[in-house]
């Protein structure tokens, strides 16, 4: 991230991956500052572009459920979107409303006409593009229910799925929890914990406390210590891998730090008072 | 450390262990409290007794108390009004008789004419604006010329029938059956369905009738008074005390009567008698009644018949029907004495002593009072109050309709009989079938308009019925047990709206309005029951076998000899017991075998040396547990039983092993609340202490922890809480109706919850919810939101409105018309048009604009009455548009369209509008905890603050909201809620039970959480530890249904009223906003002349006038009528409403002269 660092610098922010599966990445950041580790953390959260269902058109609706209620939960169905690289935002896209470029289609059609409960699940939903589906745990998972039907009950949507970021509305985060620490044995003295008898007692220490020593009580405390080493672990909620969401977080963020130095290059430049105002240079 | 598992259940009730916890206990470290625990721990014995409670509603359900009484009016009442005014004769033919043999009512009926299948569901009544309501049918007899007719089943009329009731259709059907007539089977019942609006009889709060109350008049006089409450007709009448002589007053005598007087006209002359009578022979009461004797010796009237003609003088006249003949003083006298003087003691064949007996009974209550300095009766103890109900109020209004309908009936058969040979013989039936909708309208009326009055009892109550109110199910709920007093709420008196201690198991202490109404509007505790009516006569016959000795064959010394109990039934002397505790223990042995009906109350009264048996109606009263020898009579195989089915609640109560107190047996007991409390006096156990609170109060998680108005405030608002009304709740199509879209049952739940299945219907969602200070939007109680949450449908709800259209048809013929969209001449729709279909209307699903039409409908130019107008055709009938709109700033869609026919056959079109609203800065919140707060602020998730699990808060509460409120329950929910969350399970914080805050702390250590609920938490924005641990769980909050999108208003110009061309008011009508008098005021001492007149005049009704400078007259564009010049006119501005007043002044011959001068 420093512009200096490149691979095998001494100096470069390291990561190192604790665990890794499905759904879940450990991993620690270190040789960086605070403020860079927490800007990971936000960008992870809310801006790693996605796809989720943005647009749903009902032809017929019988069911329980009334249409936004049903367009809400269509909204929140987390889809893979491994691809999601490959579209474009639709407000740059060229299409009047949308097309293949910025958005997939799903069609949803169900009539009950069993006597039973028929339940929908967002695995039912039929995909025009085969990358971009709703995430199912295994084979036989059928997803998140959508909604349940008794006999005579129809539900026919057209559904269209489009790119975009948690920032605007939280079904296109990739995340369910980050959690995130540092300085495990409060060696900087950031908190000031509360306690009755001993904070040791009263205070479990986390995981994370074998990854570093505890400070010398004797010591004299040294208050000008950064924190250097920070703990992520980062939950997703299956569109993308985990390891997906931290290198396009990083990505994500380097743009837009990218957009910036860019933006104050060509502020230095000696034309550059000829195109101050020029829109948003970094998109 | 070892956890009693034996104590620790879910349901086990424990009394929370004070004392401060122990930090090392707490964290597993071992200690040696645990013998002193041990101890304090409750015995487990019958542990599960609180599940006699889910037996006791599954039997009576929530609102017993109104289903019981209405059953009790039709099943009983009814056929005894019916028996008492049987008979209709005619004053022309002395040969002709009607009598009414049987009264009975039907299953509901429909109206609807050819209809293959007569029953109806009150869910169609609620869609079609109907009644729902049943034939009253009668069997009579009665003479047709010369012959008897036996007629059966003659409708009379059509009575609203009260849901879940006896003649409900709903009654005994199961769940299926019941999702099968679109009705929710959580509905309590216990309302009317009237002209499709749900009608509910609150429970009416009064003084007990027929009860001698001692207390100090106005004048401060003592005396004692019984308020008289016969079939026939209600009196007050009091025995007071003046210059230490007593008297007798009532409203039909117009003076005060000496009591010895009144006395002797009851026959009763020997001064020596009626000393005896009220004295006995103890000297204290003899000298205190000596005074009354030498006034009764001094007046000189020593016979009846001069004490009859004595009073006789001073009788008020009443309106005498007319031909009656003219009485004397003398039977004047002896007629109010026996019928409207303590009108509830019979007197049979003019004899009176039962109620001499009665009057020197009262009599020496009022001595006895004094003697004891001035010991009145409490009239804000609950004994001494009786609840009326549904059933009751209905058969007074029922009484008085049948009354009239049998005197309407009389005149008209009168007026027939008069006419001289008749052609065919007169048959009554046909009259009897005419006069059907006298009884149907006065009934349909009363409930409807809630205006019970009534000629013969003078009672002209308004307000008697309310709408149901479906804001939430628990609103609905909370209605059904709220009682409402008679007193005047002006009144600056503290005792009627004071809580009591004996309210204590039959009133919520908590749920209680705000403001005026505080404490005069209660509401009823979870098991308390209401009495019905139950027969005298056994229970007379019981007591004289128990050894009762007659009142009418004893002297006044026997009465009131040491030692002796005067035994009441229902407020009448009955007569004496030597052995009162004998007498009571048999008798209670009696009832506990069923011998005597299970709501009969008896209980001694020590100061009064009496023994009281009540059977009437209106009693509060409550199931406890009998003990005996030191032993609740309820085991724990008995529990075992009923948690096997193999019991019901009814068979405890047949067993003797549970029954019902009401509120004077109560204070005859010893009731002990937990079993290890029982000592060698204990008498009964209580139930469950819990349900001393009510429905809604029980909804509150450890309310015993709280600060005690703010179970009050939460009593309040949880009736406010969007939630889910019903399972049929999408079936309805109700004027209002708010629902939430993803309702959670409370992770820390109350029996009581259970119970009334709130779980089922919830109204909230559980939130994380951390307790900091954030951003500076959180103050005054404001929330902070997770916009990430409200995008996943946090407090999500939706709004449904109603809107009715009734397409009418009218008396010239004509009748009103719907189209569809109508084109421009170029073929196009208008927007305003552009989602009405063919056939007039908008269909379902779409949406709807501001301004938008949803129904075409077009109304004949000339509708009127006048019936010769028009011929009908369509094609010669004028139609102005009548269409209606979409009107509110926010698109909405079309849920459902209805079209259907009313009870008055007019075409009914209902539209149910809904909108889907989320959370919005400005909408309202509240916890369980009276703590209610407004978003103040929503923030996007990335900038929340985080535990190092990653854990976000949906809710951000400012943690100034606790040290004053001091709602230590709401952080006792935070821990447990908490605790259930990690550990996958919910939790209960029932009151004076739930789960321990030991047991939850240690669950939040052993998943590696602080035992505080505090947590270590990063700041969103900086990445940095914020400086404080913050303590944070889940907590259940309520989305109120005040909501900024309904409240939103501003306007700059807008429409004006005609009257006085100012701006209107009320949001509704796009009003402006007024500068009001505090306003003002606040202007003018500031000086701000300009602003005060801008505002005022200028921005308000600012008018322009000519005045002429000469007489001072307004005139017109410069001309003066007055001096028919146009020479000294000049232009002023003045309000709008100044002129209106200058010209209404005129039209009353005032002329208000405007003088100009030059400033």
């Amino acid at each position: 991230m420093n512009g200096s660092a490149h691979v095998g610098d001494q100096n470069a922010p390291r990561v190192r991956i604790r665990s890794l599966d499905k759904t879940n990445v450990d991993f620690v950041l270190s040789n960086t500052s605070l403020s860079v580790a927490n800007s990971l953390r936000r960008v992870m959260i809310a801006e790693v572009p996605t796809m989720a269902i943005d647009l749903v058109e009902f032809y017929e609706n019988t069911t329980v459920l009334a249409d936004e209620y049903i367009a809400h939960r269509l909204g929140l169905i987390p889809l893979v979107s491994h691809t999601v690289d490959k579209f474009k935002y639709t407000r740059d896209c060229t299409c009047a409303e949308y097309c293949k470029e910025c958005s997939v289609e799903f069609t949803l059609h169900i009539k009950c006409t069993e006597s039973g409960t028929r339940t929908v699940y967002s695995s039912e939903l039929i995909s025009s593009n085969k990358d971009v589906v709703p995430v199912l745990e295994t084979e036989d998972d059928r997803g998140a229910i959508l909604v349940k039907m008794r006999k005579g009950q129809e539900l026919n949507v057209h559904c269209i799925a489009k790119k975009g970021v948690a920032k605007e509305h939280s079904k296109w985060s990739p995340c369910a929890a980050v959690a995130f620490e540092y300085d495990p044995h409060n060696n900087l003295r950031h908190l000031d914990y509360w306690y009755e008898k001993s904070i040791k007692d009263e205070w479990p220490l986390s995981k994370n406390a074998l990854e570093e020593q505890e400070r010398d009580p004797s010591a004299p405390f040294d208050y000008k210590a950064e924190p250097t080493t920070f703990y992520f672990n980062v939950e997703t909620i299956g569109c993308l891998d985990p390891q997906e969401v931290v290198t396009k977080a990083t990505r994500v963020l380097q743009e837009k730090l990218g957009g910036l130095q860019l933006a104050l290059d060509e502020d230095q430049a000696p034309d550059a008072a000829a195109n101050v105002d020029d829109g948003e240079p970094w998109v | 450390m070892q956890v009693d598992r034996l104590t620790s259940g879910p349901y086990e009730h424990e009394r929370l262990h004070n004392g401060e916890h122990d930090a090392a206990e707490l964290l597993g470290v071992p200690s040696n409290s645990l013998d002193i625990k041990k101890l304090s721990d409750p015995i487990p014995t019958a542990a599960d007794k609180w599940q006699l409670l889910p037996a006791f509603l599954r039997v009576k359900g929530l609102v017993k108390q109104h289903i019981d009484s209405f059953n009790y009016f039709i099943e009983v009442d009814l056929k005894k009004i019916v028996k008492a005014n049987e008979l209709v004769t005619s004053d022309v033919d002395p040969g002709f008789y009607l009598k009414y043999t049987g009264i009975r009512v039907g299953m509901p009926e429909r109206l609807d004419p050819d209809a293959a299948n007569r029953s109806i569901t009150p869910h169609e009544c609620r869609l079609r604006d109907m009644t729902y309501a049943a034939p009253v049918a009668v069997d009579i007899e009665y003479t047709r010329g010369k012959s008897r007719v036996i007629r059966k089943g003659v409708v009379i009329g059509r009575m609203p029938i009260m849901l879940r009731s006896a003649r409900c259709v709903l009654t005994g059907k199961n769940e299926a059956e019941m999702a099968q007539m679109q009705e929710c089977p959580l509905d309590p019942g216990g309302y009317f369905i009237v002209r499709g609006t749900e009608k509910v009889i609150l429970v009416q709060e009064q003084m007990s009738k027929n009860r001698i109350i001692v207390q100090k008049d106005s004048k401060g006089f003592m005396g004692a008074n019984v308020q008289s409450s016969t079939h026939e007709l209600k009196s007050k009448t009091y025995v007071y005390i003046k210059n230490n002589r007593l008297y007798l007053k009532h409203n039909m005598i117009a003076e005060d009567v000496p009591l010895v007087v009144a006395m002797r006209a009851m026959g009763m002359t020997a001064d020596k008698e009626i000393a005896q009578l009220i004295a006995g022979i103890d000297p204290l009461y003899l000298d205190m009644l000596s005074p009354t004797l030498e006034e009764g010796a001094a007046s000189k009237i020593f016979t009846q018949r001069a004490a009859l003609e004595f009073i006789g003088a001073k009788v008020k006249g009443i309106g005498r029907r007319q031909g009656a003949p003219r009485r004397t003083p003398h039977e004047d006298a002896l007629d109010v004495l026996a019928n409207v003087v303590v009108a509830h003691v019979p007197v049979n064949s003019s004899d009176f002593r039962a109620k001499c007996v009665y009057m020197a009974m009262m009599a020496r209550r009022v001595l006895q009072a004094v003697s004891k300095g001035e010991d009145t009766d409490d009239l804000d103890y609950l004994g001494n109050k009786r609840l009326e109900l549904a059933g009751q109020l209905i058969a007074l209004l029922f009484e008085d309709l049948f009354k009239r309908f049998n005197s309407d009936l009389k005149l008209n058969v009168d007026k027939v009989l008069k006419k001289p040979n008749l052609a065919r013989a007169f048959d009554v039936y046909n009259q009897l079938l005419c006069h059907g909708d006298l009884i149907t309208q006065g009934l349909t009326r009363a409930i409807s308009t809630g205006n019970w009055s009534l000629k013969r009892f003078k009672m002209d109550r308004a307000g008697v019925t309310h709408i149901l109110s479906r804001l939430s199910y628990i609103a609905a709920l909370g209605m059904m047990t709220r009682i409402s007093s008679q007193f005047e709420k002006t009144r600056k008196v503290s005792g009627p709206r004071a809580l009591q201690p004996s309210q204590w198991g039959m009133l919520c202490p908590a749920d209680t309005p705000e403001g005026e109404l505080c404490g005069l509007v209660k509401n009823l505790a979870l098991m308390t029951h209401i009495t019905t009516d139950d027969e005298e006569e056994p229970i007379r016959r019981v007591a004289f076998a128990l050894g009762v000795e007659d009142a009418s064959l004893i002297t006044g010394t026997e009465l009131h000899a040491p030692g002796t109990h005067i035994v009441f039934l229902n407020g009448l002397i009955l007569g004496i017991t030597r052995s009162a505790q004998r007498f009571v223990w048999h008798f209670r042995t009696l009832r506990r075998s069923g011998r005597i009906p299970a709501f009969v109350s008896i209980y001694i009264d020590d100061h009064r040396n009496s023994v009281n048996i009540s059977a009437d109606n209106g009693r509060i009263c409550r199931p406890v547990i009998i003990v005996e020898n030191g032993k609740s009579r309820v085991k724990d195989e008995h529990i075992q039983q009923l948690m096997r089915d193999e019991m019901q609640f009814d068979d405890f109560l047949r067993l003797g092993l549970i029954e019902y107190l009401d509120v004077n047996e109560e204070n005859d007991t010893n009731i002990a609340i937990y079993e290890n409390e029982i000592k060698p006096y204990t008498t009964h156990l209580e139930i469950e202490p819990f349900t001393l609170l009510g429905a809604v109060a029980g909804l509150i998680p450890y309310p015993h922890h709280n600060q005690s108005p703010r179970n009050t405030y939460q009593s309040a608002m949880g009736k406010q809480a969007i939630g889910a009304i019903a399972y049929n709740q999408l079936n309805r199509i109700d004027t209002l109706l708010y629902l939430m879209v993803y309702p959670q049952q409370p992770m820390v739940k109350t029996k009581t919850i259970e119970l009334i299945n709130y779980d089922k219907l919830p109204a909230g969602q559980n939130g994380s919810v951390f307790v900091m200070s954030y951003s500076g939007y959180d103050i005054e109680d404001a929330l902070v939101i997770n916009k990430a949450s409200l995008d996943r449908g946090f407090g999500r709800c939706q709004v449904m409105r109603k809107f009715t259209a009734i397409v009418r048809k009218y008396a010239n013929g004509t009748y009103d018309r719907v189209l569809g969209a109508p084109t421009t001449p170029d073929g196009t729709v208008l927007d305003k048009y552009s989602q009405v279909d063919d056939d007039g209307m908008a269909a379902p699903g779409v949406r709807l604009e501001n301004g938008q039409v949803y129904l075409n409908k077009q109304s004949p130019v000339d509708g009127g009455n006048d019936i010769n107008a028009g011929t009908g055709a369509a094609d010669t009938v004028e139609y102005r548009p009548t269409p209606m709109t979409f009107k509110y700033p926010d698109h909405g869609y079309v849920d459902k369209v209805m079209i259907t026919t009313s009870e008055t056959d007019q075409t009914l079109i209902k539209f149910l509008l809904r909108q889907t609203r989320r959370p919005e800065l400005g909408d309202k919140f509240s916890s369980r905890h009276g703590q209610k707060g407004v978003c103040g602020i929503i923030v996007q998730q990335e900038d929340m603050p985080f535990t190092d699990r990653g854990i976000y808060p949906d809710i951000i509460m400012n943690p100034h909201g606790f040290p004053s409120r001091m709602t230590v329950g709401k952080l006792m929910e935070f821990v447990a809620s908490k605790a259930g969350a990690v550990k996958g399970e919910l939790q209960y914080g029932t009151c004076f039970g739930g789960s321990r805050m030991e047991d939850m702390c240690r669950i939040l250590v052993e998943h590696g959480y602080s035992y505080t609920g505090k947590d270590y938490v990063t700041s969103g924005i900086t990445g940095e530890p914020v400086g404080a641990y913050i303590f944070n769980g889940a907590t259940y909050y309520q989305r109120l249904k005040h909501m900024v999108a309904d409240k939103m208003h501003a306007r700059a110009r807008g429409p004006r009223a005609v009257l006085t061309r100012q701006p209107t008011e009320g949001r509704s009508r796009d009003g402006g906003l007024r500068l009001g008098e505090m306003e003002k005021d606040c202007l003018i001492g500031y000086g701000a002349s300009m602003l005060l007149l801008e505002r005022l005049m200028i921005s308000s009704d600012v008018f322009e006038v000519h005045v002429c400078e000469g007489c001072g007259y307004i005139g017109y564009k410069g001309w003066c009528q007055m001096c028919r010049s146009s020479k000294s006119m000049v232009p002023i501005k003045i309000p709008y409403a100044c002129k209106l007043l200058f010209q209404e002044l005129q039209s009353m011959n005032i002329l208000p002269r405007l003088m100009m001068e030059n400033i």
